[in-house]
């Protein structure tokens, strides 16, 4: 299989380039997106090694390595959205829940059809997502805990304990 | 209480069993447990915004903080992929080196671990008798770099300081006493039947449940997936050395314990062959020497494997012409890894879900970042 | 002679009922000297005994060969803040962790220590059915256990209590019945089959060798009772944080920790006189007291070398050992020791 499409520089019909560690980067707009991950998943990328966000300041684009365990093969997928939406590959991956989540709480991607997608490694109601560039790093917000045990969010040092 | 009847359980941020800052949350029926819902972030630092925002040369101070037992692997990982960013070309003698400090710092590792797993379930003294071989293990470390956990001995384009002979006589000394004390420690588990009740069938993962979570490392190994990146997609020097890679295929806390024990036992073997391997020649490209570091740009991007002593450490960055990477990524294998752990609690109870949590190896610099 | 006449005597001038009432109360003060103390020796024992294990030093520090280290901790737990929960049961809270004291002291002063030099017989209490009440002195540990859970409103404290329960329930039964063997085969060879002193007297072979059944099931309760690993499900240190003393600090936690120590000496202590032979020594002029000290500090290793090698067991096998194994196997040691001691007259 991979020796035809070598030449024509595709792999399953989409062309590819070549990154500096001389894997497959494969570009998809978000339309055929879910199909042809559905195709990867059939075809024995049964292992989602990795969801990234790259903030582009006009657009963001995410990575998705995926890693066959059985042909020992890593393809990038790379999908650029300018509104910060991509669907959800959690119905395809389940290791893709933690990660959409993590995704969405450091880069703000929201994930169309994500079960639970709220933020994971920082407390609700941080104020924006620490990994954009636009980040504003020289407001600190602080993490207190109410009378409930809920963690909440303030910008008053002195505030809570 | 909650309407269905089930008490809500708060188990952690500090809890004797959490390693660390994990925080579960769990429905319990009696002593059963129902639902495990687990709260992660306590250590958070954002070491990927961190890494942005610093030098090349400086992203490894974050890397060494991820996985604090096993830090020079975590320096390994990130300088994989900062090579081929960078386009440095790293001297033989510095890759066996990079070998050799990698095994022996997974062999720390997994002495934490089986310590800690035995405090988990109760057992005080083979904590004691793990980490003696472990100090062992630091006292090397210090003589190469001067540090015990947070090494910082690699950098980019080789390593900080040249072995000297006299470290490669400690460590030599070091493998002559450890696989005799390793089967001391492994028999003190293994030989308890107490030990074997707590451990055997339980926290069963599924071969495939276990890849569609993304679980790598020991724990796929222990589910019967021979995977492991030094085999698959040999970096350093891993394809020059002999080794085997344990696989179970019981999946339960017990084959994980298992093969951590195996996983230690090549590494000695890998440390042994490195050692006689060993060329002579420079141990650094420099190109890369510490002067010359910030003014190094990175263009292109890399994604890179290595086999951490959790399991697969990825590292994927982004460079955008600058001395500062533009997108740094980690995969962290124990993030993961911890995913699955809902999966494996569910109707189990309390002193399982402390066993089974314990047997995921959980560091919470790497979870966290 | 006893200790009781030896202080009546000194202060037989005072009269009949004074004096009696001092030599009671010198004595009962003479037995908890001598139990603390031996508590103390026994936990920097303890101390030292596991650091050997482990291949560490131990307590080194305070005074010579950390002898004071003791003291020092007690004075560390004194000195530290004491933090009541918010909505504790105020009463139970701080009564439990004194009933679980004061039921293991009542406890040491009802076992027969032997004869010691110049005074003559140490044995405190003088009642003659000091079985029934040694054990229920020692039934007022548990109580203490769970009132400390109930009161301290913690959900650990609260499972932990359940499981003291669950545990006491289970492993007092063939406790009892394997206690019940031993006075049959005693009152076959005395008339006070329920007083220990005459239990002992009547041990010319040790009953540990004539019972290694009941020996084996009184000794694994006595594990489960002093509640260390493998059977600590009630305080299951990584599992439910401290079990019923999750929420006692300073002393109170203390005292709990005392309790445990002085269960494991006072389990090793009742396992000496009922199955051991007590304080009788190799030679007819032995000071019975060293004797019974040498049985109770060998067993005491012993108990703790269980502890520092075995994980803990899971509650549901361990409910398990106490019901399916334990009983069975003490019914068994009963007919036998009932078969032995009718039947063959031994």
């Amino acid at each position: 299989m991979e020796d035809t499409e070598d030449k024509q520089k595709t792999f399953m019909g989409k062309e590819y380039t070549l990154g500096k560690d001389g894997r497959k980067i494969i570009f998809l707009t978000k339309d055929e997106f879910l199909p042809f991950m559905k195709r990867l998943k059939e075809s024995g990328f049964s292992h989602l090694s990795l969801i990234t966000g790259v903030d582009r300041r006009d657009y963001i684009e995410v990575v998705y390595h995926l890693h066959s365990i059985s042909t020992n093969e890593i393809v990038v997928i790379k999908v650029k959205t300018k509104d910060s939406r991509v669907p959800s590959v959690t119905s395809l991956w389940s290791s893709a829940d933690w990660d959409e989540r993590e995704q969405y709480d450091m880069m703000g991607i929201i994930f169309e059809g994500h079960p639970n997608l709220k933020r994971i490694l920082l407390p609700e109601g941080w104020i924006g997502h620490p990994l954009r560039k636009n980040y504003d790093m020289d407001t600190p917000q602080y993490v207190n805990m109410d009378e409930d045990g809920e963690d909440y969010v303030t910008f008053d040092s002195g505030d809570g304990w | 209480m909650d309407s269905s009847g089930w008490t809500e359980l708060n188990i952690g941020p500090q809890h004797p069993s959490t390693h660390g800052v994990l925080r579960l949350k769990v429905k319990l029926d009696g002593e059963i447990i129902k639902d495990v819902e687990p709260v992660i972030g306590y250590l958070h630092r954002n070491a990927e915004k961190l890494c942005e925002m610093s030098y090349y040369c400086d992203n490894l101070i974050y890397f060494d903080r991820l996985d604090y037992v096993a830090s020079m692997i975590m320096e390994s990982g990130f300088l994989e992929a900062a090579e081929k960013v960078l386009d440095i070309e790293v001297p033989e003698r510095a890759k066996w080196i990079r070998v050799i400090m990698s095994e022996l710092s997974r062999i720390a590792s997994h002495l934490v671990w089986a310590g800690a797993f035995g405090l988990d379930l109760g057992m005080l003294t083979p904590f004691f008798y793990c980490f003696i071989q472990r100090e062992k293990i630091l006292n090397i470390f210090t003589e190469v770099c001067g540090s015990r956990q947070q090494t910082n001995y690699m950098s980019i384009g080789g390593v900080y300081q040249d072995l000297q002979e006299e470290t490669i006589t400690h460590i030599w000394e070091f493998l002559k006493q450890f696989p005799e004390k390793l089967e001391e420690i492994y028999k003190l588990f293994i030989k308890n039947d107490i030990f074997f009740s707590r451990t055997k069938d339980i926290g069963y993962l599924p071969k495939d449940v276990a890849i569609d979570y993304g679980v790598t490392g020991p724990m796929l190994r222990a589910s019967g997936v021979p995977y492991d990146v030094r085999k698959d997609e040999p970096y350093l020097t891993y394809d020059k050395v002999n080794f085997d890679v344990p696989v179970s295929q019981k999946g339960d806390v017990l084959a994980r314990f298992v093969v951590r024990f195996e996983e230690m036992r090549q590494s000695a073997r890998i440390v042994k062959q490195a050692l006689e391997k060993l060329p002579d020649g420079p141990y650094f490209n420099p190109k890369g020497k510490k002067s010359l570091m910030i003014r190094v740009r990175g263009n292109g991007e890399a994604y890179s494997r290595v086999e951490s002593s959790k399991g697969e450490l990825g590292t994927y960055i982004v460079a955008d012409g600058s001395v500062r990477p533009y997108r740094v990524r980690i995969r962290s294998p124990t993030f993961k890894n911890l995913s699955v752990l809902p999966v494996l609690a569910k109707d189990t109870m309390i002193a399982d879900l402390v066993s089974i949590s314990g047997s995921i190896d959980l560091v919470f610099g790497e979870v966290d970042r | 002679m006893s200790l009781l006449t030896v202080f009546q005597s000194w202060f037989s001038p005072l009269g009949h009922f004074w004096s009696y009432a001092i030599a009671y109360f010198l004595e009962a003060v003479v037995g908890l000297i001598l139990a603390a103390l031996s508590l103390i020796i026994m936990i920097y024992l303890f101390r030292k005994y596991m650091a050997r294990l482990q291949r560490r030093i131990g307590p080194n520090r305070v005074g010579k060969y950390g002898l004071l280290q003791l003291i020092a901790d007690a004075m560390k737990l004194m000195g530290k803040e004491v933090i009541f929960p918010a909505r504790r049961d105020d009463l139970p809270y701080r009564v439990a962790p004194l009933l679980v004291i004061f039921g293991l002291f009542a406890a040491f002063f009802i076992i027969p220590y032997g004869n010691i030099p110049y005074f003559g017989s140490l044995t405190i209490s003088h009642s003659d059915v000091t079985v029934i009440l040694l054990f229920a002195f020692m039934a007022i540990m548990p109580i203490g256990e769970v009132l400390a859970g109930i009161s301290s409103k913690n959900k650990y404290s609260l499972t932990g209590a359940m499981r003291a329960v669950a545990k006491d329930i289970s492993f007092e039964v063939p406790m009892m019945l394997s206690i019940i063997a031993v006075v049959l085969m005693s009152s076959a060879r005395t008339a006070n089959a329920l007083n220990l002193q005459s239990i002992i007297t009547s041990q010319v072979i040790p009953y540990g060798i004539l019972e290694p059944l009941g020996i084996f099931v009184f000794f694994v309760a006595t594990v489960a009772r002093a509640s260390h690993t493998p059977f600590d499900l009630g305080e299951s240190e990584s599992e439910l944080v401290s079990g019923f003393s999750t929420e006692y600090t300073g002393l109170r936690f203390g005292l709990f920790y005392m309790g445990l120590f002085g269960s494991i000496f006072l389990g090793s202590l009742i396992l000496s006189v009922f199955y051991l032979g007590g304080y009788h020594g190799p030679f007819a002029g032995s000071i019975g007291w060293v004797w019974l000290m040498v049985r109770a500090f060998i067993l005491v290793l012993i108990f703790f070398t269980v502890w520092l090698a075995m994980p803990r067991i899971r509650i549901d096998k361990f409910m398990d050992l106490g019901w399916k194994y334990l009983l069975p196997i003490s019914f068994i040691n009963l007919v036998i020791s009932g078969v032995l001691t009718l039947g063959f007259g031994w």
